[in-house]
């Protein structure tokens, strides 16, 4: 089922694999029989439990696995730390879980603590991203991952209307390797340098979370004409929405996902004129039913992909409805209600 | 290469420190004791060079090895990051580019769609790029190499630093210096094989191929081709042209033509229309097109048309493969390419039954054949293994080590000014003309 504001996938996979769209992944009824027989158990290790996506990620496994009668035994909050990450790992190959998934936290460092848990004989799906070297088939089942490619492209498209001819635009990137990053600013700028040749980029990057509005103070200073700004995911994108409010400057910024923050500042017809969101609740149910499927022996394609969401200020309301499996929070509902009116 | 007795000619010191440093970075041996007995160089001699090696910050001091009585020694490691590889595989519809360690280990990868009938321009843009993006934002070390796979064969250069044309089968690409102009970017070497050379590398590095002296790798895409280590070494051919198994005949026509992706594609497309693909004909009027992938999901959902397809596909490369697997006696064949990716068990179990019914009983006795699980990776952890084999040859390496850096080899920095002179020239009767 597709939306009219639906995207394309329009990235590769880590390996260049060429996408298997997440909603043809779907198990048979006698799939489903045979995985209800056997009760799996299934634990998660994710970078953060805290945040909004992290919520409806866990939600998507845990409704889909619990359909199908596997049970969710555990779930680990690594806290950004790849210490504890590759602890909980050690810790649960020698678990009797089925399977593990798994959101590697930066790329080397972790390889080898997620590879000995395929060794162990517990089948690994990852979220995101894995790690360089790490080979489908030998070392984890499958990736399934949002299309940040196709992400970073809506934010660059969503920006370049608000950067005039021979304008300057900022990215506000990540300091750390990190994939799924990496992904949204090489496709931001590949955009731009196809479509909107006339833009000058620049850059600045935090490595903490809270460098972000530094950052973003940063580039207007050494950029006087900036008009616009592409931020890689929504926490640092209201960082900056702050510290240039404090300022008292108004930037157009597009970013990535539509967290309850970004979602009241465009409601608002705020700063942030554009998101590219992820879907974290399917992409979780998509998880579940890859994760299954791998138990029960069938062939899981190595990258499974779901295409992201364009979200504008006309339509946040009903994005958000779509993305987090909810009726947006009356706040949002009413800032949207009194914008238009004003509008009117 | 000198492997017994002292070296005796001038250039004593330059082999030897080559021969030590190959020791160390291979873990052949690492420690002083085992450095002496390998080489047979004198203990003062080694310990001489290790500290120029040291000095060079080619070489480091690592952690305590095993005792044998006494202390424990002390063991030698090779500084991997004292450099990085710049490597990209370029293929019809995507490009794969990524930076790799000084043993060829990839740190980061990334892959992307691109059209090669862009042209040369455009893709050499993209490529510089995306490489300046990685090594900068990433940090990783300055390069000292690139490491370069291209479809279609690639000619072998007169010299280690010479360059080739490339992919000169398209008009675009015709008389373009594309070679010359990436390496004259970074002011590094380059080295170019074709695209299943060192996919077929990749696999026996980091793949099913691990471990393995005899594979064969066989990409099937939209043209069929062959890479072929042998005795652990990668097989070029005379002309750098070996594995063009695509031209083989499968009765009246070439294999590349009967079982290739748009062939394929066509018969899929055929099948749609006539309804004998009840799977295809929901495709087709979903998207316009059948291609490959579609045919490869149809036979894993059951689709007996796209499952007879694939087995028929699988039968014809098994039977010019058949013969190979006699001569050759590999202990592994790896399956990759966008058919192989898409294909499953069909295709394999097609290959199965042509190779294995075909095959002298003790060639296919212990025969693996399996599909790639490296995808487009296979072709960059390729690239990377092929410039460290380059730098790192003996008769290189001489040629450098003195210097800590192969960026200084006399061969290569005349290479490098000659290739200036020769795009100044090109530039300049042209000039710039008003718009």
């Amino acid at each position: 089922m597709s939306g009219p504001t639906d995207m394309s996938i329009a990235g590769l996979g880590p390996h260049g694999e060429r996408a298997v769209p997440a909603d043809q992944i779907q198990l048979t009824e006698s799939d489903a029989a045979k995985a209800r027989a056997r009760r799996f158990s299934v634990a998660v290790v994710l970078h953060t439990t805290t945040s909004d996506w992290s919520k409806q990620e866990l939600a998507g496994i845990a409704a889909t696995l619990g359909h199908y009668s596997a049970a969710v035994v555990e779930v680990v909050d690594c806290n950004f730390d790849v210490e504890l990450q590759i602890a909980a790992l050690t810790r649960l190959a020698r678990r009797p879980v089925d399977a593990i998934i798994s959101i590697p936290i930066g790329n080397a460092r972790v390889a080898s603590a997620h590879r000995n848990l395929t060794q162990s004989g517990c089948k690994l799906v990852l979220l995101d991203n894995a790690p360089t070297g790490m080979l489908p088939g030998t070392d984890y089942a499958s990736v399934v991952s949002t299309d940040n490619f196709g992400l970073g492209e809506s934010c660059a498209s969503m920006l370049s209307a608000h950067i005039p001819a021979n304008g300057a635009a900022g990215i506000l990137g990540y300091g750390i390797d990190f994939f799924a990053t990496h992904e949204r600013e090489i496709a931001f700028r590949k955009w731009m340098s196809l479509h909107r040749p006339d833009i000058t980029l620049v850059r600045e990057r935090f490595a903490e979370l809270d460098g972000a509005g530094q950052a973003a103070l940063a580039m207007v200073d050494k950029t006087p004409g900036l008009s616009g700004i592409f931020a890689v995911w929504d926490v640092p994108a209201m960082k900056a929405v702050r510290a240039l409010a404090e300022r008292g400057r108004e930037v157009p910024i597009t970013t990535v996902d539509l967290g309850n923050d970004v979602a009241l500042e465009m409601a608002r017809h705020g700063m942030i004129k554009g998101v590219g969101a992820q879907l974290p609740y399917d992409q979780g149910s998509a998880a579940a039913r890859v994760t299954l499927a791998a138990l029960l022996g069938l062939q899981v394609p190595p990258w499974v992909a779901l295409a992201g969401r364009e979200v504008r200020p006309f339509d946040v309301i009903e994005a958000y409805q779509v993305i987090w499996h909810m009726p947006a929070p009356k706040v949002i509902i009413d800032s949207v209600r009194a914008t238009t009116v004003i509008q009117n | 290469m000198r492997t017994v007795g002292r070296p005796r000619t001038v250039d004593a010191a330059q082999s030897s420190l080559a021969l030590l440093l190959n020791l160390v970075r291979t873990e052949t041996a690492t420690t002083r004791q085992e450095l002496e007995r390998h080489s047979e160089l004198g203990r003062a001699v080694v310990a001489d060079r290790l500290t120029t090696m040291i000095d060079l910050g080619l070489l480091r001091e690592g952690e305590l090895g095993q005792a044998t009585g006494g202390r424990a020694p002390r063991q030698m490691r090779f500084r991997q990051d004292a450099g990085s590889l710049l490597v990209s595989a370029i293929d019809q519809n995507s490009i794969a580019l990524g930076v790799a360690d000084l043993n060829g280990q990839m740190l980061v990868e990334h892959h992307e769609a691109a059209r090669l009938d862009a042209g040369p321009e455009a893709i050499l843009e993209r490529l510089a790029t995306i490489f300046d993006w990685l090594l900068k934002e990433t940090e990783k070390p300055a390069p000292w190499g690139i490491g370069l796979a291209l479809p279609g064969p690639i000619e072998k250069p007169a010299a280690v630093f010479g360059t080739v044309p490339v992919l000169q089968g398209m008009q675009s690409w015709q008389g373009f210096p594309f070679l010359e102009r990436l390496s004259m970017r970074y002011g590094v070497p380059i080295f170019a094989r074709s695209g299943v050379q060192t996919m077929t590398m990749g696999e026996a590095k980091a793949g099913g191929g691990r471990g393995l002296s005899d594979i064969i790798y066989v990409k099937l895409g939209r043209s069929i081709t062959a890479g072929l280590i042998s005795e652990g070494r990668l097989h070029r051919g005379a002309q750098g042209a070996a594995g063009m198994i695509g031209h083989s005949r499968v009765g009246d026509e070439l294999l590349g033509a009967v079982a290739g992706a748009d062939a394929l594609a066509r018969e899929g497309m055929a099948a749609a229309e006539d309804g004998r693909s009840p799977y295809l004909a929901q495709v087709l009027l979903r998207q316009g097109e059948v291609s490959v992938v579609d045919i490869g999901h149809a036979a894993q959902l059951g689709d007996l048309f796209c499952v007879e397809l694939l087995g028929r596909c699988g039968r014809m490369v098994g039977e010019a493969l058949a013969p190979l697997t006699n001569l050759i006696n590999p202990a592994l064949i790896v399956i990759g390419g966008l058919v192989a990716e898409s294909g499953g068990d069909s295709l394999l179990a097609g290959i199965r039954e042509a190779v294995y019914r075909q095959s002298h009983p003790m060639v296919s006795r212990d025969l693996q054949i399996m599909r790639s699980q490296m995808g487009a990776s296979a072709g960059l952890v390729g690239a990377a293994q092929v410039v460290v084999e380059e730098l790192f040859s003996s008769s290189t390496l001489q040629g450098w080590i003195g210097h800590g850096t192969p960026l200084r080899h006399p061969d290569f920095q005349r290479g490098l000014e000659r290739y200036k002179r020769t795009l100044a020239l090109e530039m300049a009767p042209s000039g710039q003309t008003a718009p």
